[in-house]
């Protein structure tokens, strides 16, 4: 029986490495990251249960006299499903919680963004978040915290409850912040936010007062995206591990309910038997017991403990292959590793259990567009046998399977069904709405993928009425997240830069805006900041697809445009001067009364540019 | 006394204006009311279409002519100034008002006919003058530099007041501006026998002092410099309705050359037009080869003296005679001498000596 100790580290110092991965490097950009984060939640959590998002946002200097940087109350209030009040403490107080993991386009991706937001807070003004949620429209719990990182959970200093009767969440917390130098990109955040989420009706308050309405522009929320399965392409060893670990077996929790659930299956309701009877009678009744039963069972076994044991350890890992079993003594605070016998009964048993399906199974079931004759076709390439179980593969042979499904040609392209673009009116209509053009135009691609993730392009051109003539203009769209940083190196901009313009009869500073947005599970992000997106050769074909169509229509437009300008032209020339003509041929020539020129004036609009 | 015009020249040339004008009008009325549009044709004065003819002994345009059309949108504008022009010069010419170049450009303004600039509304008076073949003068239209003329030559005003008044041109020792009246004015009797243009307003001064006009039985022009058309056309006039023989005194060089040259031949720039020239005009002097001859005091020509001398070269009146001999005379010397310089040899020499000494000289030529 070895022993493993984790080293802990302070709640600073896990901010402190991960804070420019997260976005928070300084002042300035923390408060624009922190704003985005809970922004992103808020109509995330709408989304997600097809809510027109109503969205409130303020921040509020802690003393405005005080220069920047400084303390602001930072505070976003959605009218979303709120969370369950058990869950609150875990979304907001834990690293890496978050209910987003499945493959399908959401904002959020890593279940880090809310906890670095209020982490970065708590580090930086020492004082707790404020979370109330109401998700059954009965009550709202309001949960003032600070979070432990040590222990990753937070520490409720309050829990109030009052009566409510709609759902949704308000997160505030304190934080160090510069508004004079992060303004202007909140604005344009939540501007631009406003544009690609026409469903949502959004106000901006901001620390001198003003406040900023966007109103919804279209009432009907976009189609939501399905959770699927990954494709083959888009996985890599870290991911497979995890499936391979959450098929086959669940660590139960032991609590009273699982307790109950064991004594009934053991036929034990009445009587109090000791371990070692407990564990015969199972033996005998192995074939009739559930899956998590079997594994406490055979863990009680292995660990040598009763139910109360049980519930003073948290199952961490079990590891068939190197027949290990990893737990943390609550008692103790310390991680535990014991080897399993493997001459025990109960180890074949628990092998059996835990080792799950056999790797055909795995490839059709845990897969997207995976049949039967592809995982054999798949197997073979691999050099993996079909009937092996994948909870008994070694390291080297995850290796070999990771590998060789990136490399396997034949996987069917990746389901796009897991996207939610904004879709071609919704987007018009926001367009039209945000920058009231003479011309507009928008063209949604059909999915498309690389590297095994799915991906869609939208894309919008408007141009003339109230834009300014000061130049093309791109507004970069991912995932429905604005973004406004590091533009200078994104593939959007570079097609966009690439395009001879002159061929579509696009001169000077053209009053000319192109929106584009880019729907996929995982957006190519060049850098960890998530602002510019790198150039793929499949990306890079799909928006300059979108993007020549778009010019065309433009070039359509303008061509239109440029002939109603010269017969109106033509017309306010003629009906100018022909009168006049007339009023001089008439006392030129001697008559009394002035010739019928009136079929002039029109004939001379309708000409046909010569030259 | 002289009478030797019998037919009222000014009055004709007038009507004829008027009636023309009228056509044009007309033409303009029937296009409109007929659903058509109207337009101008108007010789080419491009440069391809100025040549040289020396039966007329001046430049004429040639065949080419250019269409403008209210059709064309870009020509629209430009049709409807000169259809004004037209309509704005009738009304001067009915009503016997003089204007100038700058009064056009000011009077379209009245009408919603902007012009642009001066030089838009000159061309366009270019324009009609092209259209009808008649110099602007005839339309009441004169530029602001006036020349003076001097003699007995009797004449009556036609414009409105002074209809029938007469005049007789030697009553005022300064001499009688060139202006709309006395270019409008029938010519109707004189004296003299010869007309001497001069160049220079001091000299003229000096001729009329020196009684010039009866020793030499003259009616004395001041050119006032280049000769105003109003002032070649009086030149031409007296010349083919009086018959006077016209004789020309510019400075020695090559600019005064060249004025005694647009007197009798005219200039490319109103190629357009005829009746400005006195084919018969004799170029007195000053000469190169007077300046030796006369022992004249002389100043150094300039760059520009010299790089005109190779213009005129490229002239057709220059290949020939006197003309081609002095140009070249002018460049050997590479100086010039003005009128002025015979006051050397006394105020009076250039009436006393050198006038006589040339118009004896002039017969031969
Ligand atoms: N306004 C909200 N309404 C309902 N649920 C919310 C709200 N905000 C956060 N949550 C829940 O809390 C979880 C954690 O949020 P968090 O921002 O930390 O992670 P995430 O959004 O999943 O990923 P990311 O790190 O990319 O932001 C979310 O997954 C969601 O389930
Ligand atoms: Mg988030």
């Amino acid at each position: 029986m070895s022993k493993e100790t984790f080293s802990q580290i302070s709640p600073s110092e896990f901010f402190y490495r991960n804070r420019d991965l997260a976005g928070f490097s300084n002042p300035t950009r923390s408060l624009y990251t922190s704003v985005r984060e809970f922004v992103e939640n808020a109509l995330d959590a709408c989304d997600q249960k097809k809510v027109l998002p109503d969205i409130h946002l303020s921040i509020k200097a802690v003393d405005p006299e005080q220069s920047d940087p400084k303390h602001y109350v930072l505070t976003v209030k959605d009218n979303g499903p709120g969370i369950e009040p058990k869950h609150v403490p875990h979304a907001f107080g834990t690293v890496l919680y978050g209910s987003k993991f499945g493959l399908k386009q959401a904002r959020g991706m890593f279940g880090l963004g809310a906890t670095m937001a209020i982490l970065y807070g708590q580090i930086t003004t020492n004082k707790p978040v404020t979370v109330k949620s109401c998700a059954d429209e009965k009550v709202i719990d309001e949960f003032v915290m600070l979070l432990d990182i040590q222990k990753n959970k937070p520490v409720i200093l309050k829990h109030t409850t009052k009566d409510a009767s709609k759902t949704g969440l308000s997160v505030s917390i304190v934080l160090e912040g510069d508004y004079s130098k992060a303004g202007s990109k909140i604005r344009d955040y939540v501007s631009q936010t406003s544009l690609i989420t026409p469903y949502a009706s959004m106000t901006f308050e901001d620390p001198t007062g003003e406040k900023f309405h966007y109103p919804r522009i279209v009432k009907e929320m976009p189609p939501p995206p399905t959770i699927i399965k990954p494709h083959p392409h888009g996985v890599d060893v870290e991911t497979i591990r995890r499936m391979i670990v959450d098929t086959h077996y669940q660590i139960p929790a032991v609590d009273n309910k699982m307790i109950e659930k064991i004594k009934k299956e053991l036929g034990l309701q009445k009587k109090s038997l000791t371990t070692k009877d407990m564990l015969e009678r199972a033996q005998k009744r192995w074939a009739d017991l559930s899956r998590p039963v079997r594994t406490i069972i055979a863990l009680m076994s292995f660990l040598n403990v009763d139910f109360d044991g049980l519930q003073k350890i948290r199952i961490d890992d079990i590891d068939v292959a190197n027949k290990k079993i990893t737990y943390w003594d609550f008692g103790e605070s310390q991680s535990h590793a014991i080897e399993i016998d493997s001459e025990s009964s109960y180890y074949k048993q628990l092998a059996n259990t835990i080792q799950g399906d056999t790797l055909l199974t795995f490839l059709t079931k845990r897969f997207q567009r995976v049949g039967p004759t592809t995982a054999e076709k798949f197997c073979e390439f691999a050099k993996l046998k079909p009937e092996r179980r994948i909870g008994s593969m070694t390291n080297e042979e995850l290796v070999r399977l990771a590998d060789a499904l990136q490399k396997f040609d034949d996987f069917l392209a990746p389901d796009p069904s897991c996207l939610a673009p904004l879709g071609e009116e919704p987007l018009s209509k926001g367009i039209m709405k945000f920058f009231n053009p003479e011309f507009a135009s928008v063209m949604q691609r059909n999915a498309s993928a690389y590297s095994g993730f799915p991906f869609v392009v939208e894309m919008g051109i408007a141009y003339g009425g109230g834009i300014p003539a000061t130049g093309l203009k791109v507004y970069r769209f991912a995932n429905r997240i604005p973004l406004l940083y590091d533009e200078g190196s994104d593939v959007v901009l570079k097609i966009v830069n690439e395009m001879d313009w002159s061929r579509y009869k696009v001169k000077g500073d053209p009053p000319l805006v192109i929106v584009s947005h880019i729907c996929s599970t995982r957006i190519p992000y060049k850098t960890v900041g998530k602002e510019n997106v790198a150039d793929r050769p499949e990306l890079e074909r799909e928006l300059k697809n979108a993007l020549q169509y778009l010019a065309r229509k433009l070039a359509v437009h303008m061509s239109r445009q440029g002939a109603a300008d010269m017969e109106k032209k033509r017309a306010n020339l003629y009906a100018k001067y022909v009168p006049l003509i007339s009023q001089f041929s008439t006392e030129l020539s001697g008559k009394k009364k002035e010739p019928n020129y009136k079929q002039l004036i029109k004939m001379g609009s309708e000409i046909e540019e010569q030259i | 006394m002289k009478n030797k015009s019998n037919q009222r020249t000014a009055e004709a040339k007038k009507e004829k204006l008027l009636s023309l004008l009228q056509k044009h009008g007309l033409n303009i009325y029937d296009n409109l009311d007929q659903g058509k549009f109207p337009q101008f044709i108007i010789p080419s004065r491009s440069v391809n279409n100025i040549v040289y003819d020396k039966k007329l002994r001046q430049y004429i345009l040639g065949n080419a002519s250019a269409v403008r059309s209210s059709r064309n949108m870009s020509q629209l504008r430009s049709y409807t100034q000169l259809a004004w022009l037209a309509f704005f010069v009738n009304r001067l010419v009915r009503e016997g008002k003089s204007s100038t170049l700058r009064d056009i450009y000011y009077s379209s303004q009245a009408f919603s006919i902007d012009f642009e600039d001066q030089p838009e509304s000159d061309n366009i008076i270019v324009d009609l003058e092209a259209v009808t073949l008649s110099p602007r003068e005839e339309f009441h239209i004169f530029p602001e530099e006036r020349s003076s003329v001097f003699g007995d030559l009797t004449i009556e005003y036609t414009v409105p007041g002074y209809e029938g008044k007469r005049m007789n041109l030697s009553d005022h020792p300064d001499g009688y501006l060139i202006g709309p009246s006395l270019s409008s004015a029938e010519l109707v009797d004189t004296s003299a026998e010869l007309v001497i243009a001069i160049e220079k307003g001091g000299l003229f001064t000096r001729f009329v002092e020196e009684k010039v006009h009866k020793k030499f039985k003259s009616i004395i022009v001041d050119t006032a410099g280049q000769a105003p058309r109003s002032t070649r056309n009086l030149l031409r006039r007296l010349n083919q309705e009086l018959g006077l023989p016209v004789v020309i005194l510019a400075d020695g060089d090559v600019y005064g050359e060249h004025i005694a040259m647009v007197i009798k031949s005219g200039s490319a720039n109103a190629a357009h037009l005829r009746e400005l020239t006195v084919p018969d005009a004799k170029w007195l002097g000053v000469w190169a080869t007077d300046i030796e001859k006369y022992k004249l005091p002389t100043i150094p020509m300039t760059e520009s003296d010299i790089k005109r001398i190779y213009d005129l070269q490229k002239d057709p009146r220059y290949q020939e005679g006197n003309w081609k001999k002095q140009l070249e005379v002018f460049l050997k010397l590479k100086r010039k001498a003005e009128l002025e310089a015979f006051s050397k040899y006394g105020l009076t020499n250039i009436t006393d000596k050198y006038l006589p000494a040339k118009l004896e000289e002039s017969k031969s030529f």
